[in-house]
Protein backbone atom coordinates (compact mmCIF):
# COMPACT_ATOMS: atom_id res chain seq x y z
CA UNK A 1 0.00 0.00 0.00
CA UNK A 2 2.71 2.05 0.02
CA UNK A 3 2.83 4.77 -2.21
CA UNK A 4 4.74 4.61 -5.41
CA UNK A 5 6.34 8.25 -5.93
CA UNK A 6 8.96 9.04 -8.74
CA UNK A 7 10.15 12.48 -10.51
CA UNK A 8 8.67 11.15 -13.57
CA UNK A 9 5.12 11.07 -12.75
CA UNK A 10 6.00 15.05 -11.26
CA UNK A 11 7.41 15.49 -14.73
CA UNK A 12 4.28 14.18 -16.59
CA UNK A 13 2.04 16.03 -13.94
CA UNK A 14 3.86 19.51 -14.63
CA UNK A 15 4.30 19.05 -18.09
CA UNK A 16 0.07 18.67 -18.38
CA UNK A 17 -0.43 21.01 -16.00
CA UNK A 18 1.62 23.51 -17.84
CA UNK A 19 -0.10 22.95 -21.16
CA UNK A 20 -3.51 23.29 -19.79
CA UNK A 21 -2.37 26.59 -18.09
CA UNK A 22 -1.78 27.41 -21.64
CA UNK A 23 -5.13 26.60 -22.96
CA UNK A 24 -6.77 28.25 -20.26
CA UNK A 25 -4.89 31.53 -20.61
CA UNK A 26 -6.48 31.35 -24.14
CA UNK A 27 -9.97 31.41 -22.37
CA UNK A 28 -9.32 33.53 -19.28
CA UNK A 29 -7.51 36.61 -20.79
CA UNK A 30 -10.21 37.21 -23.45
CA UNK A 31 -13.01 36.79 -20.96
CA UNK A 32 -11.26 39.12 -18.16
CA UNK A 33 -10.75 41.65 -21.60
CA UNK A 34 -14.54 41.11 -22.61
CA UNK A 35 -15.65 42.11 -19.33
CA UNK A 36 -13.59 45.16 -18.90
CA UNK A 37 -15.14 46.22 -22.26
CA UNK A 38 -18.03 45.20 -21.56
CA UNK A 39 -18.30 47.24 -18.02
CA UNK A 40 -16.25 50.42 -19.97
CA UNK A 41 -18.50 50.94 -22.63
CA UNK A 42 -21.50 50.56 -20.24
CA UNK A 43 -22.96 47.30 -21.94
CA UNK A 44 -22.66 45.64 -18.71
CA UNK A 45 -24.72 47.88 -16.92
CA UNK A 46 -27.35 47.58 -19.18
CA UNK A 47 -26.92 43.74 -19.10
CA UNK A 48 -27.25 44.02 -15.53
CA UNK A 49 -30.58 46.12 -15.03
CA UNK A 50 -32.01 43.52 -17.90
CA UNK A 51 -31.17 40.47 -16.27
CA UNK A 52 -31.91 41.76 -12.61
CA UNK A 53 -35.36 40.97 -12.12
CA UNK A 54 -34.03 37.05 -13.21
CA UNK A 55 -30.85 36.46 -10.73
CA UNK A 56 -32.94 38.32 -8.09
CA UNK A 57 -34.65 34.47 -7.97
CA UNK A 58 -31.12 33.38 -6.96
CA UNK A 59 -30.69 36.28 -5.07
CA UNK A 60 -27.71 37.47 -7.16
CA UNK A 61 -27.16 40.77 -8.79
CA UNK A 62 -27.52 41.46 -12.74
CA UNK A 63 -23.84 41.33 -12.73
CA UNK A 64 -23.79 37.79 -11.79
CA UNK A 65 -25.32 37.23 -15.14
CA UNK A 66 -22.21 36.98 -17.09
CA UNK A 67 -20.91 34.85 -14.62
CA UNK A 68 -24.04 32.46 -15.41
CA UNK A 69 -23.51 32.08 -18.73
CA UNK A 70 -19.60 32.43 -19.32
CA UNK A 71 -19.87 28.94 -17.03
CA UNK A 72 -23.10 27.34 -18.52
CA UNK A 73 -21.79 28.05 -22.06
CA UNK A 74 -18.09 28.23 -22.21
CA UNK A 75 -16.63 26.45 -18.99
CA UNK A 76 -16.05 26.90 -14.84
CA UNK A 77 -12.67 28.66 -15.82
CA UNK A 78 -14.43 31.71 -17.81
CA UNK A 79 -16.65 31.63 -15.22
CA UNK A 80 -13.98 32.29 -12.57
CA UNK A 81 -12.65 34.91 -14.86
CA UNK A 82 -15.88 36.68 -15.18
CA UNK A 83 -16.27 36.14 -11.26
CA UNK A 84 -12.52 37.55 -10.58
CA UNK A 85 -13.18 40.32 -13.09
CA UNK A 86 -16.06 41.58 -11.35
CA UNK A 87 -15.35 41.47 -7.64
CA UNK A 88 -18.40 40.06 -6.35
CA UNK A 89 -19.15 39.19 -2.96
CA UNK A 90 -18.67 36.17 -0.86
CA UNK A 91 -21.86 35.17 -0.49
CA UNK A 92 -22.72 35.35 -4.54
CA UNK A 93 -19.54 33.79 -5.04
CA UNK A 94 -20.56 30.98 -2.99
CA UNK A 95 -24.23 30.66 -4.53
CA UNK A 96 -22.65 30.98 -8.00
CA UNK A 97 -20.26 28.23 -7.12
CA UNK A 98 -23.17 25.84 -6.02
CA UNK A 99 -25.37 26.85 -9.72
CA UNK A 100 -22.44 26.30 -11.65
CA UNK A 101 -21.46 23.01 -9.67
CA UNK A 102 -24.10 21.38 -11.30
CA UNK A 103 -24.16 22.46 -14.81
CA UNK A 104 -21.43 24.36 -16.01
CA UNK A 105 -19.48 23.36 -20.16
CA UNK A 106 -22.70 21.94 -21.26
CA UNK A 107 -21.51 22.22 -24.68
CA UNK A 108 -19.12 19.84 -24.51
CA UNK A 109 -20.08 17.54 -21.32
CA UNK A 110 -23.17 16.63 -22.50
CA UNK A 111 -21.75 15.03 -25.31
CA UNK A 112 -18.93 12.90 -23.11
CA UNK A 113 -22.60 12.09 -21.18
CA UNK A 114 -23.99 11.41 -24.62
CA UNK A 115 -21.20 9.07 -25.62
CA UNK A 116 -21.26 7.49 -22.30
CA UNK A 117 -24.84 6.60 -22.72
CA UNK A 118 -27.08 8.94 -21.45
CA UNK A 119 -29.14 11.10 -23.59
CA UNK A 120 -29.02 14.36 -24.04
CA UNK A 121 -32.75 14.86 -23.29
CA UNK A 122 -32.08 13.45 -19.56
CA UNK A 123 -29.14 15.03 -19.13
CA UNK A 124 -29.37 18.46 -20.19
CA UNK A 125 -33.03 19.44 -18.31
CA UNK A 126 -31.70 17.58 -15.06
CA UNK A 127 -28.07 19.51 -14.75
CA UNK A 128 -29.73 22.52 -15.68
CA UNK A 129 -32.90 22.16 -13.30
CA UNK A 130 -30.79 21.33 -10.07
CA UNK A 131 -28.60 23.99 -11.18
CA UNK A 132 -31.47 26.70 -10.68
CA UNK A 133 -33.36 24.74 -8.23
CA UNK A 134 -30.25 25.19 -5.92
CA UNK A 135 -29.85 28.52 -6.76
CA UNK A 136 -33.57 29.14 -5.60
CA UNK A 137 -32.80 27.60 -2.54
CA UNK A 138 -29.26 28.43 -1.49
CA UNK A 139 -29.91 32.06 -2.71
CA UNK A 140 -32.33 32.38 -0.18
CA UNK A 141 -30.78 30.36 2.43
CA UNK A 142 -27.42 32.10 2.49
CA UNK B 1 -7.19 51.71 -23.77
CA UNK B 2 -7.08 51.74 -19.47
CA UNK B 3 -10.09 49.48 -20.01
CA UNK B 4 -8.20 46.92 -22.29
CA UNK B 5 -5.14 47.25 -20.04
CA UNK B 6 -7.33 46.65 -17.22
CA UNK B 7 -8.81 43.68 -19.07
CA UNK B 8 -5.42 42.03 -19.84
CA UNK B 9 -3.95 42.92 -16.15
CA UNK B 10 -6.82 41.28 -14.67
CA UNK B 11 -7.00 38.35 -16.88
CA UNK B 12 -3.08 37.62 -16.43
CA UNK B 13 -3.63 37.61 -12.82
CA UNK B 14 -6.25 35.12 -13.48
CA UNK B 15 -4.29 32.55 -15.44
CA UNK B 16 -1.70 32.71 -12.50
CA UNK B 17 -4.27 32.41 -10.06
CA UNK B 18 -5.71 29.40 -11.72
CA UNK B 19 -2.18 28.29 -12.59
CA UNK B 20 -1.20 27.44 -9.28
CA UNK B 21 -4.30 25.18 -9.08
CA UNK B 22 -3.92 23.53 -12.27
CA UNK B 23 -0.13 22.49 -12.04
CA UNK B 24 0.00 20.34 -8.83
CA UNK B 25 -3.51 19.30 -9.60
CA UNK B 26 -2.54 17.67 -12.33
CA UNK B 27 0.94 16.29 -10.59
CA UNK B 28 -1.52 14.73 -7.60
CA UNK B 29 -3.38 13.20 -10.40
CA UNK B 30 -0.29 11.85 -12.49
CA UNK B 31 0.62 10.32 -8.85
CA UNK B 32 -3.01 8.70 -8.27
CA UNK B 33 -3.16 6.97 -11.43
CA UNK B 34 0.50 5.63 -11.39
CA UNK B 35 -0.79 4.31 -8.02
CA UNK B 36 -3.80 2.95 -9.12
CA UNK B 37 -5.34 5.23 -6.32
CA UNK B 38 -9.22 5.29 -8.36
CA UNK B 39 -9.11 1.40 -8.75
CA UNK B 40 -8.32 1.05 -4.69
CA UNK B 41 -11.66 3.63 -4.21
CA UNK B 42 -13.61 1.87 -6.42
CA UNK B 43 -13.47 -0.78 -3.78
CA UNK B 44 -14.23 1.19 -0.62
CA UNK B 45 -16.32 2.56 -2.00
CA UNK B 46 -18.39 -0.86 -3.14
CA UNK B 47 -21.31 -0.19 -0.16
CA UNK B 48 -21.94 3.30 -0.73
CA UNK B 49 -22.95 2.68 -4.33
CA UNK B 50 -24.40 -0.47 -4.10
CA UNK B 51 -27.12 1.67 -2.34
CA UNK B 52 -27.80 3.25 -5.93
CA UNK B 53 -28.16 0.36 -7.51
CA UNK B 54 -24.40 0.15 -8.77
CA UNK B 55 -22.35 -2.85 -8.71
CA UNK B 56 -18.39 -2.43 -8.45
CA UNK B 57 -18.18 -2.09 -12.29
CA UNK B 58 -21.13 0.29 -12.22
CA UNK B 59 -19.27 2.61 -10.43
CA UNK B 60 -16.07 2.76 -11.30
CA UNK B 61 -16.51 5.41 -14.72
CA UNK B 62 -18.36 7.80 -11.16
CA UNK B 63 -15.24 7.11 -9.68
CA UNK B 64 -13.24 8.12 -12.73
CA UNK B 65 -15.08 10.94 -13.61
CA UNK B 66 -15.01 12.29 -9.40
CA UNK B 67 -11.58 12.34 -9.54
CA UNK B 68 -11.12 13.25 -13.20
CA UNK B 69 -13.80 15.22 -14.48
CA UNK B 70 -16.08 14.50 -17.46
CA UNK B 71 -13.20 16.04 -20.08
CA UNK B 72 -10.24 14.50 -18.69
CA UNK B 73 -11.88 11.16 -18.01
CA UNK B 74 -13.56 11.06 -21.08
CA UNK B 75 -11.86 8.72 -22.65
CA UNK B 76 -11.22 5.71 -19.94
CA UNK B 77 -15.18 6.39 -18.99
CA UNK B 78 -16.26 6.02 -22.71
CA UNK B 79 -14.48 3.02 -23.22
CA UNK B 80 -15.45 1.45 -19.88
CA UNK B 81 -18.65 1.59 -20.90
CA UNK B 82 -18.49 0.86 -24.56
CA UNK B 83 -16.63 -2.80 -23.57
CA UNK B 84 -19.82 -3.82 -21.86
CA UNK B 85 -18.93 -4.23 -18.90
CA UNK B 86 -21.86 -2.04 -17.28
CA UNK B 87 -25.15 -3.21 -17.79
CA UNK B 88 -27.85 -0.94 -19.29
CA UNK B 89 -29.50 -0.19 -16.39
CA UNK B 90 -26.62 0.50 -14.13
CA UNK B 91 -25.16 3.25 -17.17
CA UNK B 92 -28.80 5.17 -16.76
CA UNK B 93 -28.02 5.49 -12.63
CA UNK B 94 -23.98 6.43 -13.52
CA UNK B 95 -25.02 8.78 -16.25
CA UNK B 96 -26.97 10.62 -13.86
CA UNK B 97 -24.23 10.31 -10.54
CA UNK B 98 -21.66 11.45 -13.13
CA UNK B 99 -23.56 14.45 -14.50
CA UNK B 100 -24.40 16.06 -11.13
CA UNK B 101 -21.22 15.45 -9.23
CA UNK B 102 -17.68 15.11 -11.05
CA UNK B 103 -14.10 16.62 -11.33
CA UNK B 104 -14.46 17.27 -7.31
CA UNK B 105 -11.30 18.00 -7.06
CA UNK B 106 -10.43 20.47 -9.69
CA UNK B 107 -14.27 22.27 -9.79
CA UNK B 108 -13.45 22.67 -5.65
CA UNK B 109 -9.82 24.00 -6.18
CA UNK B 110 -11.23 26.56 -8.82
CA UNK B 111 -13.80 27.93 -7.14
CA UNK B 112 -11.40 28.04 -3.41
CA UNK B 113 -9.15 29.99 -5.04
CA UNK B 114 -11.72 32.69 -5.98
CA UNK B 115 -13.05 32.65 -2.70
CA UNK B 116 -16.00 29.69 -1.98
CA UNK B 117 -16.24 27.78 0.76
CA UNK B 118 -15.28 24.15 0.66
CA UNK B 119 -18.80 22.89 2.16
CA UNK B 120 -20.86 24.06 -0.42
CA UNK B 121 -18.75 23.39 -3.01
CA UNK B 122 -18.91 19.31 -2.47
CA UNK B 123 -21.91 18.58 -0.45
CA UNK B 124 -24.77 19.81 -2.52
CA UNK B 125 -23.18 18.28 -5.35
CA UNK B 126 -22.62 14.90 -3.82
CA UNK B 127 -26.21 14.82 -2.04
CA UNK B 128 -28.00 15.69 -5.18
CA UNK B 129 -26.21 12.97 -6.87
CA UNK B 130 -26.93 10.32 -4.48
CA UNK B 131 -30.56 11.44 -4.10
CA UNK B 132 -31.41 11.55 -7.53
CA UNK B 133 -29.33 7.80 -8.19
CA UNK B 134 -31.46 6.65 -5.66
CA UNK B 135 -35.04 7.65 -6.94
CA UNK B 136 -34.21 6.31 -10.14
CA UNK B 137 -33.14 3.60 -8.58
CA UNK B 138 -35.84 2.63 -7.01
CA UNK B 139 -38.08 3.88 -9.97
CA UNK B 140 -36.49 1.38 -12.20
CA UNK B 141 -37.31 -1.16 -9.55
CA UNK B 142 -40.57 -0.16 -9.43
CA UNK B 143 -40.96 -0.28 -12.92
CA UNK B 144 -39.78 -3.52 -13.19
CA UNK B 145 -41.38 -5.49 -10.09
CA UNK B 146 -43.39 -8.58 -11.03
CA UNK B 147 -41.20 -8.84 -14.93
CA UNK B 148 -38.31 -11.04 -14.99
CA UNK B 149 -35.67 -9.13 -15.34
CA UNK B 150 -32.18 -10.42 -15.02
CA UNK B 151 -30.62 -7.01 -14.56
CA UNK B 152 -32.48 -6.32 -11.35
CA UNK B 153 -31.11 -9.03 -9.98
CA UNK B 154 -27.96 -6.83 -10.26
CA UNK B 155 -24.48 -8.81 -10.78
Amino acid sequence: MALQLDSAMVKTGAVKGIRITLELAKIVVPTTILVALLRGSGVLESMSVACAPLMKLFGLSGDAAIVLISGYFVNLYAATASILALGLAPREIAVLAIMLGFAHSLLVEVVVSRRAGSPVSVILPLRVGVSLLSGMIFGRLM
Amino acid sequence: MSVLWEGLVQGLLGVWTLARVVIPLMIVLEIAAANRILERVNRWTVPLFRLVGLSEAGAFPVVVATFFGLTFGSGVIISYIEEGRVSPREVRILGVFMALSHALVEDTALFLAVGAPIAVLLIPRLTAAFVCCWGLHRFLIWKNAGTVNADAVNS
